[in-house]
């Protein structure tokens, strides 16, 4: 069982451990309950797991920074917006990006995404076998935010490349000098690509996310050059990787759940909440990094300032104090204040998008493909930290 | 059955207006708005089920 990866003992919890990648509830469910300040293998960062105190330090953002500085460059070269400032200044910046994604400026995708969806699948349906990770999980949200952004989809595998080089660089992860290399050339790429469609858009405004981002004022003054790359490097990093995990993960715990797979082929009306419960049950996005503006001290444990903190959402959407029967998925639950979107100022800004590209996958996956399973003898695998299922290979009854 | 909701909390998540469109909308930037204040009878079951669902506990019922 995946019990190992933590350490009741010294209070630590190994989160890249590839059995609690694969399997984190058993690990996460006892943490919560034994240990809700545990520290990270490697890292000693205190992190929180209770509902209650992770809900409480994402509504203190003036205890719990979100300006990390140096400490988790992603090839970035100043802070991404609106992601990694604070407010207030960053309440101004989401006052002109929210708009661009509610649920109505969203739902303007649904065609094009349903037809992407419809395309992904008929290309293996009569193989009766994929990789759903590279053949559904991360094309469907790549295409989703090319089209949303205004983008053109034949760039598609260039953004990946992109995505990728700064999220997972080639090269084993404990050479940091090399990692941080590949990513910072990566990131100067990312701008040079962004730069230059600042350009195109400035000389010939379209109709899209980019025009918008160009002409919208803040205060009564435009967005300087750096404000617009720091929002779209955030944009590309935030809207691709995270949609893939959260389908790789539903996927992937449906494949094993028939009876609860079922539902969603005979009550079209159920998806809307197999999509918040398996968000809750799976939260993709696992750890949330904060670091202390003052001392703070939670559960018998002392934290300097200066500390960084992470919050394990992940945990803390298993939290039986929150959720009753927190152990078991229930997609009839009254109540689902989830936590896989973030909560407070930082609120995801594109959860209506991710959950529109979430619910139409699964929809139209299961339209066609309404029996499958993981395929025999082989095992999935997960990266840690965003949960994507990168290896995932899927079998289903041939089509006659 | 009266609703309110604490725009200071809202944070758009949106749930409101998902569960209990007929009690919810959203304004431009997808926060909150009250359609109305008293919820007619046969809607106070999703009044509290939406007020239960809002993550920031910005909706409350009186
Ligand atoms: C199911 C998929 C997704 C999940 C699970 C997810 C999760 C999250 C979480 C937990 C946060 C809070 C971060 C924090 O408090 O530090 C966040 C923020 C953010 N997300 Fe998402 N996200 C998803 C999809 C998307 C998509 C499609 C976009 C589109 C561009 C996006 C853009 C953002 C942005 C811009 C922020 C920063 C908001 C701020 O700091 O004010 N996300 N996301
Ligand atoms: S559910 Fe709560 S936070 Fe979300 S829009 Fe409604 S009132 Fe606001």
């Amino acid at each position: 069982m995946s019990v190992d990866a933590f350490d009741a003992e010294a209070g630590t919890i190994n989160v890249v451990a590839p059995e609690f990648t694969l399997r984190p509830h058993a690990t996460m469910l006892e943490m919560v309950e034994r240990c809700p300040v545990a520290r990270i293998q490697y890292t000693d960062w205190p992190v929180l797991s209770r509902y209650e105190d992770v809900a409480w330090a994402l509504r203190h953002p003036e205890i719990f920074s979100s300006d990390l500085g140096e400490l988790l460059a992603l090839g970035n070269v100043r802070p991404m917006i609106p992601q990694q400032i604070d407010p207030p200044l960053q309440t101004r910046y989401r006052k002109i990006l929210d708009s661009q994604f509610t649920k109505k400026a969203v739902n303007r995708i649904e065609p094009a995404l349903r037809e992407h969806a419809r395309n992904l699948i008929a290309a293996v349906l009569d193989a009766g076998e994929c990789e759903f990770d590279s053949a559904f999980a991360i094309p469907l949200p790549c295409k989703a935010f090319l089209e949303f952004m205004g983008l053109p989809v034949e760039e598609m595998d260039h953004f990946l490349a992109l995505k990728n080089g700064v999220i997972r660089p080639d090269a084993h992860p404990a050479d940091l000098a090399r990692c941080t290399e590949l990513r910072a050339e990566t990131g100067r790429q990312i701008y040079a690509y962004f730069e230059d469609l600042i350009d195109q858009r400035t000389r010939a405004p379209r109709e899209d996310l980019m025009t918008y981002l160009v002409q919208v004022e803040l205060e009564g003054r435009r967005l300087s050059r750096e404000e617009i790359l720091d929002i779209c490097y955030l944009f590309l990093l935030g809207g691709l990787d995270t949609v893939t995990a959260t389908l790789g993960c539903n996927i992937a715990y449906l494949a094993e759940n028939a009876e609860q797979r079922r539902r969603i082929s005979q009550d079209s009306g159920c998806v809307e909440a197999v999509v918040e419960e398996l968000l809750r049950w799976q939260t993709p996005v696992t750890l949330l990094p904060r670091v202390l503006k003052q001392p703070v001290d939670l559960r018998g444990v002392h934290m300097a300032a200066g500390q960084v903190v992470n919050l394990m959402i992940s945990a803390a959407d298993l939290d039986a104090a929150e959720f009753p029967r927190a152990g078991e998925v229930d997609f009839d639950r009254d109540r689902n204040r989830h936590l896989a979107f973030g909560l407070g100022p930082h609120r995801c800004l594109g959860s209506h998008l991710a959950r529109l590209e979430v619910r139409v996958g699964l929809e139209e996956w299961h339209r066609l493909i309404p029996d499958y399973a993981i395929k025999p003898g082989e095992i999935p695998r997960v990266s840690p930290g965003i949960r994507e299922f990168q290896y995932l290979p899927l079998v289903w009854p041939g089509v006659a | 059955m009266k609703l309110r909701v604490d725009l200071d909390l809202c944070a758009g998540h949106g749930r409101c207006y998902e569960i209990a469109p007929e009690l919810f909308g959203e304004d431009e930037a997808g926060h909150c708005v009250l359609l109305v204040e008293t919820v007619p009878p046969a809607l106070t079951d999703r009044a509290r089920r939406a007020a239960d669902n809002c993550p920031e506990s910005a909706i409350g019922i009186e």
